[in-house]
């Protein structure tokens, strides 16, 4: 899997974290990051501004996450946070209807904002709360579907489907990264969003051509 | 310690008195131990290699680089080079339609302003930045590239474009950054093919040394430009700042306890750091401004909280620390950031992620209302007209703000007075050279006249010496 020096591509990509307060959008970042939940032992400064680097299928991946703040007073300010975001991921907490909603608001939003320039991950977090559910599995995932998002189940508590979550949404963009690159290519280079767009760069030598005359003499 | 090494320079050997270049005038340690002459020619000489040093690398640049340009044009003209002005021309024939939603753009919705009549384009020779600044600049670009391969073709391109653009101020700071911005990603492009093999991190550096000599030349013409309204809106956010005293960190939900000592030491610091974003002059350095100042609200939000601060407390916190610090030109300065900065920083990067808090921060003051501080609006009212007092204002609060003006007041003082030292300095070793001249023409002429007499006075193994002032030389300064 890990095959080193394959493409030689690597990318960046800006994801954002939005949904309301107390969904666990934190503690799902700090999850995944430091792999840390509700932990007293404060040795990292923040956690609104987290990075992680992935290795998949041999190509390099930046990760930034940028946790938002999830104050109704703040709703207005998402534009500034999500511009030029390659993903976002909605949060809700399985055990508040609510919040549910709230995730639907954010999705009519960011459509609206930024088409199908992004990738959309609706996540149901707390799962580890079955017993107290207020939103349907099958009601979310069906509404994924409807707006061309993906519904991924979470518990930031005991560790479950976090990581699922973010390499599925890192292979995503990374597809949508490189047909943009591909469009990009048959354009004619033309296109001004291609700058603030997704960054890919060559950053690894070219292997060596296999094979050859050398093996044999 | 200092004062005894000082006194006991005055009971130096008769030797050490003299120029160290052996010219048998007295030196002074004031010129590295020469006499006025010699430290005037050695000065000179210095000066003038320097200058002559900058003029050969600059020439061989533009030799090279135009002797690589003929031998690649007749070879291959596929390779895509680096075009900044085609590209220019291309965008002003082609409508705007597909630019991105900006930052700009949030803040600045549909109007455009024209460009102010009357803006001879003359006078951007007169108002082009301080030579010294823009000098140590270029120069320091020249240092990092010149070790690079390709350094010098670099250099050549970067000066050719930055210098056409100071001349195209009045087409307006928008269209400048759409070209700035163009020309970093296609130099990056090629640097990023032209050093396929190493590290991402080797391209964003000289990608890093771009932006500061581009944008410490730039800087005059762009920031704040006279063609936009960032001055006007400035001020506006100045005065709205200032009309927002009263709002405390109850209101804002800022998690802090400026009870705690360190807590509020952060909360100075962080204030003192954004202010300080206007006096830097490269992206890179203001945005190290702002990642420094949270840094500091990260921590007073630790120390108050006992746990790592997400969004939900850092936002508010930055907030408070704006209406607080009520930084100068803030509007100018995310502009400013906003259209020169080096995208890709913004993007994914740490410090891009503080500055889009930072922008988030302004728009919610703006935009502030009582609803946003969950009051009602007439209560809003009231605070806004000044009827109603908030509860801790100022006490508390109002100190930290207080001290750190007082200590930018001081500093400000401090730095004129410098400057005025420096001055008066100058003036006083302008003043030695020619009173030492001065007196050394006295001495001459005064050995001249009575030459025979003298001469015959002096010692016979003190020749070499015979320029030497006479020893009533202290008593004239003194007088
Ligand atoms: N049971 C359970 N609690 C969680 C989970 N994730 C977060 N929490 C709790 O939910 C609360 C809010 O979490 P936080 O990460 O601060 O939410 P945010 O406001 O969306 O960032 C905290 O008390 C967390 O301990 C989870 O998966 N299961
Ligand atoms: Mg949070
Ligand atoms: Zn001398």
């Amino acid at each position: 899997m890990a095959a080193a020096g394959g493409g030689g591509k690597s990318f960046s990509f800006k994801v954002v974290l939005l949904g309301e307060g107390c969904v666990g959008k934190t503690s799902m970042v700090l999850r995944y990051c430091e792999n840390k939940f509700n932990d007293k032992h404060i040795t990292t400064l923040q956690a609104s501004f987290l990075t992680k680097k992935l290795n998949i299928t041999g190509k390099r991946v930046n990760l930034a996450i940028w946790d938002t703040a999830g104050q109704e007073r703040f709703h207005a300010l998402g534009p500034i946070y999500y511009r030029d975001s390659n993903g976002a991921v909605l949060v809700y907490d399985i055990t508040d209807e609510d919040s549910f909603q709230k995730v639907k608001n954010w999705v009519k939003e960011l459509r609206k904002m930024l088409g199908n320039d992004i990738c959309l991950c609706i996540v149901g977090n707390k799962i580890d709360l079955d017993k107290d559910r207020n939103v349907s599995t099958e009601e979310a995932e069906s509404y994924a579907a409807s707006v061309g998002a993906k519904h991924y189940r979470t518990s930031a508590k005991l560790n479950s489907g976090i990581e699922e979550l973010f390499l599925d949404l890192c292979k995503r963009m990374m597809e949508a990264a490189q047909v943009e690159e591909r469009s990009k290519g048959n354009g004619g280079g033309q296109s001004a969003s291609g700058r603030r767009g997704v960054q890919i760069v060559d950053d690894e030598p070219q292997a060596p051509p296999t094979g050859g005359c050398c093996s044999s003499g | 310690m200092a004062q005894r090494s000082e006194r006991r320079r005055i009971h130096l050997d008769q030797s050490d008195l003299l120029c160290t270049k052996g010219c048998g005038f007295y030196g002074n340690t004031a010129w590295q131990g020469l006499c006025s002459k010699c430290w005037r020619e050695e000065n000179q000489r210095d000066k003038q290699k320097q200058i002559q040093d900058d003029w050969a690398l600059a020439e061989r640049l533009q030799r090279e680089e135009e002797e690589a340009y003929a031998s690649r044009h007749q070879k291959a003209q596929s390779q895509a080079a680096v075009t900044p002005f085609n590209k220019f021309e291309e965008r002003k024939t082609k409508e705007k339609s597909s630019k991105v939603n900006t930052v700009t753009k949030f803040f600045t919705p549909s109007s455009k302003t024209p460009p102010k009549k009357g803006s001879p384009s003359s006078c951007s020779t007169a108002n082009r930045p301080s030579s010294a600044d823009t000098d140590l600049a270029t120069r320091e670009f020249i240092d990092f590239l010149k070790p690079l391969k390709y350094g010098r073709q670099i250099f050549r391109q970067c000066r050719a474009f930055t210098e056409s653009m100071a001349y195209k101020r009045d087409m307006g700071v928008e269209d400048m950054s759409e070209c700035v911005q163009d020309f970093y990603q296609s130099l990056s492009e090629r640097l990023h093919t032209q050093f396929k093999g190493t590290k991402m991190l080797y391209v964003e550096g000289i990608m890093d040394e771009v932006e500061r000599y581009m944008t410490t030349r730039l800087y005059k013409e762009v920031f704040c430009p006279e063609t936009s309204d960032d001055e006007k809106k400035d001020l506006a956010v100045q005065k709205r700042i200032r009309a927002l005293h009263w709002v405390t960190t109850e209101m804002l939900g800022v998690p802090v306890d400026e009870e705690i000592p360190e807590a509020s030491d952060s909360v100075v610091k962080a204030i003192t750091d954004v202010i300080e974003l206007d006096s830097k002059r490269v992206p890179k350095d203001k945005l190290a401004c702002i990642t420094r100042c949270s840094k500091h609200i990260f921590n007073a939000i630790r120390i108050s909280k006992k746990e790592a601060a997400s969004a939900d407390d850092f936002l508010p916190t930055l907030i408070y620390i704006v209406l607080k610090a009520n930084p100068p030109r803030l509007q100018s300065n995310i502009q400013y950031i906003t259209r020169f900065c080096n995208p890709s920083r913004l993007m994914t990067g740490e410090d891009g992620y503080y500055f889009t808090n930072l922008c988030c921060a302004l728009a919610f003051i703006e935009k502030l209302d009582g609803k946003s501080l969950n009051m009602t609006s007439e209560e809003f009212d009231r605070y806004m007209s000044g009827v109603q007092v908030s509860p801790n204002w100022p006490p508390v609060d109002g100190a930290a703000l207080t001290q750190v003006h007082e200590r930018l007041d001081l500093l400000s003082g401090l730095g004129e007075r410098q400057e005025l030292v420096m001055e008066r300095a100058r003036q006083l070793e302008s003043d030695l050279i020619d009173w030492t001249d001065e007196v050394e023409q006295n001495v001459q002429s005064i050995l001249e006249t009575f030459e025979a007499p003298v001469s015959s006075a002096i010692d016979s193994d003190n020749v070499e010496n015979e320029h030497l002032p006479p020893p009533l030389t202290p008593q004239v300064f003194a007088g």
